[in-house]
């Protein structure tokens, strides 16, 4: 195995986290998010004031999301390596994770389509900005299975030592708890369910790019440990 | 045996890992609880005059269940410890079986709601009675999968791994069992 390929995809995280962060915040600025419960002039307002910034910031997201698959490819090798082969964890982890990388781009895509004509009809602006905060926020599935898959790797991983300490094991499980109350925001628009709450848009935004930064320190780690044994 | 001498030594039930989960879910379910008072505050007569349409008597027979659970589980680790492997498995039947009980009568508490037109969107109350209790069923669902693995696991012989899985799966859940009881508290009987 290559280390140095290895190191490589393991900092697309970083890159990944970062840029998505940049597009995100200052440049789009959908932190903080859009309101469920403003109107369509309102929206459509947000997308004509901000046209370049928002196009640039969501240029900037989409773009930096295929190095998720990159950083997905590095776990799966990390997981191989627990199960000794490539195993069903191993399949679950790889199939899950690159499903997550389809959920961040279409997201982007479909704001950027609003963000194409910002002058049409501001019930249309609505229509796909709504649609583009529920294929970010709601998807919660794949992350869940992606997480649980890792969780059980690393708790089910019986060398000695473990690829990854089995408190990482546990982190990972506790993610995947925290990724589920996102897909209720279908039945609200106020409140810590809807997408502008705590509980969908807060929680698992910092969650899910802590969740990057603490899987890229553990499998750096490995990583150079198994390069120098290796 | 090792499990006898470290048992003096200060003990942390269970593996170090597993607390990560403990303390990182009790922290969601904190700031559940702190954001139910929150949204409470602002309208303590609106929730109150809600909660009247809960019911109380299943609620208290739920808590009947989830502490009799984690009762039973505390003997099965007792029980492990001191050897008796098919014992704890028993206790452990004893604990699944009052979970699943738990299972039921919320089944027939979310009928009842749902029969008198109570739903997630009723108003913020219900949303909360809901989520909250929603997400801890899953608890409860998840957790019944760990006492069901724990009961496999002493079907081999007994080792201090299995008794230290043992302990990891009971901590998970008692942690389901305190999360119940403060919910029990804040949901039905908080004036």
């Amino acid at each position: 195995m290559n280390t140095r390929n290895e190191l490589l995809c393991i900092w697309s995280a970083v890159i990944f986290v970062v840029i998505f962060t940049l597009g995100l915040w200052p440049l789009a600025n959908f932190l903080p998010p859009h309101l469920p419960t403003a109107g369509a002039e309102e929206i459509a307002t947000l997308y004509q004031d901000r046209t370049w910034q928002i196009r640039l910031g969501l240029f900037l997201m989409m773009g930096c999301s295929g190095l998720i698959c990159a950083f997905v490819a590095a776990i799966t090798v990390a997981i191989k390596r627990m199960e000794k082969s490539a195993g069903v964890l191993t399949y679950a982890q790889l199939s899950a994770g690159t499903c997550g990388a389809v959920f961040l781009i279409v997201p982007c895509l479909v704001w950027t389509a609003a963000a194409f004509r910002p002058e049409r009809s501001a019930e249309l602006t609505l229509l796909l900005n709504d649609l583009g905060w529920i294929l970010l926020f709601m998807p919660f599935t794949t992350f869940v299975v992606q997480n649980i898959a890792i969780g059980l790797a690393v708790l089910g991983d019986r060398g000695e030592p473990p690829v990854l300490p089995r408190w990482v094991g546990f982190f990972n499980l506790w993610v995947a708890v925290l990724f589920i109350p996102g897909g209720l925001l279908t039945f609200f628009k106020t409140g810590p369910f809807a997408w502008s709450g705590l509980f969908v848009y807060w929680v698992p935004l910092v969650v899910f790019l802590s969740w990057y930064l603490v899987m890229f320190v553990m499998l750096r780690q490995a990583a150079i440990k198994h390069g120098s044994t290796a | 045996m090792t499990q006898t001498l470290k048992a003096r030594a200060p003990h942390l039930p269970g593996e170090a890992g597993v607390w990560v989960f403990i303390l990182g879910d009790m922290a969601m379910f904190a700031a559940l609880f702190i954001t139910f008072v929150y949204y409470r505050r602002a309208d303590v007569a609106g929730f109150v005059h809600s909660q009247h349409a809960l019911n109380q008597q299943l609620g208290a027979l739920n808590t009947f269940f989830m502490l009799t659970s984690s009762w039973c589980v505390a003997l099965a680790v007792h029980a492990a410890r001191a050897g008796l492997a098919r014992r704890a498995q028993g206790w452990l039947l004893a604990g699944m079986a009052c979970a699943v009980s738990f299972v039921v009568v919320k089944f027939f508490e979310y009928s009842e709601k749902i029969a008198a037109g109570i739903t997630l969107t009723s108003n913020d109350f219900f949303m909360y009675y809901y989520m909250l209790t929603g997400l801890h069923l899953l608890h409860v669902l998840l957790g019944l999968g760990v006492l069901s693995y724990l009961w496999r696991s002493l079907c081999a012989p007994a080792g201090h791994s299995t008794l230290r899985t043992l302990e990891s799966g009971a901590c998970f859940w008692h942690m389901v069992d305190i999360l119940w009881i403060v919910l029990f508290a804040l949901l039905y009987m908080l004036r």
